[in-house]
């Protein structure tokens, strides 16, 4: 799964779309509705759910790295299209904590932006039965690509991990690719090279240091940084797509295989060589990034929110792209990770779960992705999405690097088992702080497998 | 007469629940809703597997008390508990007493500045102080650091990054903020003792440190145990603290029972679990105060 979408196949959507609504303009338009909506709207896909007149829609949003303008500009549009509906919109960062009681007591909110690090756990929400099915609203037709049904708008494979048994449980709104970043002004500026082989990943390293610059830093207390922004990276040019999934599907003794040993020793040569900006593991993941930005290390491990949420803090002139992690070889070079996030879900038991899917429709709509394009510079996994909008350095580098790598692959375990990405995020701290060695990361971390695998109360899913 | 205060007495007695009665029922019905109800909940949460989300938990037993005596984690973090149980009290009372005495006894001069200060952590919320002793501890721009690198230091000290240093590090922080507390209410306490017992003293020829242990040390005893209890109880918690400054981590060496607790709970949506371990936490803290009162029980000297 997750073949993703590359940026040529992004603008040979827009063309097609751009066709599409030039035809659209010849039809009559039901030009009372339309008023305040920034973009026109086929008479069928006005109003396709059925959303009561008078029914309010209560959304409440985890607020994070991609801020919540996109969220307010969803629901501007939302409103634009039912005025007689009013919609609330709320953020926030507890999602757990402040949610859970109106779940237990019945009364969830209609949709919910269940991302951050304090998320509900998703297979909490799908294990209760918490989840309103999606089927209808995919069914549905687009609210601005004319012709096509919401779902046929999405990337393909980009929602595939929120379906349940055939059930469309939530939809991913971000797309997200990790890897590793830097200033290209900086390296312009000295003379580097960004490296094609790990070999010469730690040849740049020590040149950088002698330079009198701290090769790498990363965000300290949260090493799971690392796990999704390297070390898995890594996983996957020593072990190939096999060790992937080897790791989702808990086979045995797989962490303590060649392959993830390989890279496991890969990423703690970093620590073993002292590339690592001294201090870095008392640091935050904003504190370490303000490092970065301060040149006082030259690569940091992270998502394409980095840009948006570093935006106040990033000096003028600072270019910061992202860029694949050098694997054993050059023919490896390539793949990187990239997942569908920043998942919404539409509760079961909320009010109107109508107007919440009604929203999604708005919140995944063309308008509001070029919005996240150019407002948050990130993706949405809507074509169309970085149609007529001027990228950033980072979002350019971001979709050359997905595109490369042909959307990237992801791991899917880390929403199945987040006790084992503990440990494994808990090790990798260890790792990078010299504190223990690949051998015994492999052995802290296979106990850790070893243990879910055996808790029948987990419940136990495939990589395919 | 006294045949008439006698009955005047029975019927007093016979009456006074009519009074009683009536005057606690309003804060007994409080107590029962707010207080004995949850803790009861509690422990049948504590009894069945449940993830928050629905009110219909699935009873099991004691199966999550079980699971619990087998779970490293939770004696990881136990430990941890019980570490800062030995450790806080005994250090902030010493510093507490060490201070009050000085500002009493002393000739500083200040007294109310000092006082204000000291007791000045004791106002700000325990959120604020873990962020701004987050910035004292920040291994590069931190003041900690820059001393250290003062001393000679070759690298920068990650106070809250390294296992070895943070438990220590979250540890002085509280310990920080609760001293003021005391030092004003040891110098409340010390204030009440006579000074004629002093000059009485001085004049025998005791010297400052006989004052302290024959005179200030007794007639403070009743302060100081109560000073053990609070320590102890807040000892046991640590919540808010950990959870600002390193949410348990780096890798489990600042985990405590109750931010464990709250990483079962609302992480990983093991509520029935999670509410075992809070049980389990809440009888240390019972069993600890009842012990702390008792060891402590000393005839308290009445002047």
């Amino acid at each position: 799964m997750n073949k993703g979408i590359s940026r040529r196949e992004f603008l040979r959507s827009s063309t097609a779309l751009a066709a599409g609504a030039a035809g659209a303009n010849l039809m009559p338009l039901t030009a009372l509705a339309q008023d305040g909506l920034p973009f026109e709207v086929a008479p069928e896909a006005m109003n396709p759910l059925g959303l009561e007149s008078g029914a309010n829609v209560e959304g409440v949003f985890f607020e994070g790295g991609f801020g919540r303008s996109y969220i307010d500009n969803a629901a501007d549009i939302f409103r634009a299209l039912h005025p007689e509906n009013e919609m609330s919109v709320e953020g926030i960062q507890q999602v757990s904590e402040i949610l859970r009681p109106r779940f237990i007591a019945g009364n969830p909110p209609d949709v919910i932006d269940n991302s951050g690090a304090f998320n509900i756990p998703m297979d909490s929400l799908v294990a209760d039965d918490q989840l309103a099915d999606l089927g209808l609203l995919m069914a549905a037709p687009s609210l601005d690509t004319a012709g096509k049904t919401f779902g046929e708008t999405l990337f393909p494979s980009s929602q595939l991990d929120g379906v349940f048994d055939g059930r469309q449980l939530y939809l991913n709104v971000a797309y997200t690719v990790s890897g590793i970043w830097h200033s290209q002004s900086l390296f312009e500026e000295m003379g580097w090279e960004y490296p094609r082989t790990w070999a010469g990943m730690l040849d740049l390293c020590e040149t950088i240091k002698t330079a009198g610059i701290a090769p790498w830093t990363y965000q300290g207390k949260f090493p799971q940084y690392m796990v999704f922004g390297c070390l898995m990276h890594l996983v996957h040019k020593t072990g190939g797509m096999d060790s992937i999934k080897a790791i989702d599907n808990l086979v045995e003794d797989i962490w303590k295989s060649d392959e993830v040993l390989q890279a496991v020793s890969m990423m703690h040569q970093l620590a073993a060589n002292e590339y690592i900006l001294p201090g870095t593991e008392g640091l935050t993941h904003t504190e370490s990034q303000a490092e970065w930005l301060q040149g006082n290390a030259a690569f940091i491990p992270c998502g394409t929110w980095l840009e948006n949420e570093m935006r106040e803090l990033t000096p003028e002139g600072f270019k910061m792209v992202i860029k694949p992690v050098p694997g054993p070889d050059e023919s490896s070079y390539e793949s990187l990770v990239a997942w569908p996030g920043e998942p919404y879900i539409v509760p079961k038991n909320a009010a109107n779960v109508v107007g919440g899917m009604e929203f999604m429709r708005c919140m995944l709509s063309k308008a509001n992705a070029q919005f996240f394009a150019k407002e948050i510079s990130a993706i949405m996994p809507v074509f169309g999405g970085s149609e007529g909008v001027e990228l950033s350095s980072a979002l350019t580098s971001a979709l050359q690097a997905a595109e490369a790598a042909k959307g990237g692959f992801n791991y899917l375990s880390r929403g199945w088992y987040s006790d084992l990405w503990t440990a494994v995020k808990n090790a990798t701290g260890e790792l990078l702080t010299n504190r223990i060695r690949p051998e015994q990361f492999a052995e802290t971390v296979q106990a850790a497998a070893d243990e879910v695998k055996a808790d029948g109360d987990i419940p136990k899913y495939t990589h395919e | 007469m006294s045949i008439n205060i006698n009955r005047a007495l029975a019927a007093f007695t016979k009456k006074k629940y009519h009074i009683i009665i009536p005057f606690t029922m309003p804060s007994l019905a409080l107590f029962l809703v707010f207080v004995v109800y949850p803790y009861a909940q509690a422990m049948y949460f504590s009894l069945t597997k449940w993830r928050g989300l629905t009110p219909k938990p699935t009873y099991i037993g004691l199966a999550n008390f079980e699971k619990l005596l087998g779970d490293a984690f939770f004696w990881n973090a136990l430990k941890h508990n019980l570490i800062y149980l030995v450790s806080i009290p005994l250090i902030t009372i010493v510093i507490a007493l060490y201070l009050a005495f000085l500002l009493t006894h002393g000739r500083a001069r200040f007294r109310k500045f000092y006082r204000i200060t000291f007791f000045f952590p004791q106002v700000m919320s325990l959120v604020a102080i873990g962020v701004l002793w987050s910035f004292i501890y920040h291994p590069t721009i931190g003041i900690l650091s820059s001393i250290a690198g003062f001393f000679g230091a070759p690298e920068p000290i990650a106070w809250l990054g390294n296992p070895d240093l943070a438990l220590g590090a979250v540890g002085a922080v509280v310990i920080w903020q609760a001293v003021g507390f005391f030092v004003v209410l040891f110098i409340a306490g010390m204030d009440s003792i006579p000074a004629s017992y002093y000059e009485a003293a001085t004049i025998d020829g005791a010297t400052r440190w006989d004052l302290f242990w024959k005179i200030t040390l007794p007639l403070l005893w009743d302060t100081i145990r109560t000073a053990l209890v609070f320590l102890a109880i807040s000892a046991t918690n640590m919540f808010a603290i950990t959870q600002t400054m390193t949410q348990g981590g780096p890798n489990r060496s600042t985990d405590v029972l109750s931010t464990y607790v709250y990483e079962r709970a609302f992480l990983s949506g093991k509520f029935g679990y999670a509410t075992a371990v809070a049980v389990a936490m809440f009888l240390l803290a019972f069993t600890l105060s009842l012990l702390t009162m008792l060891a402590t029980r000393r005839e308290s000297v009445e002047y």
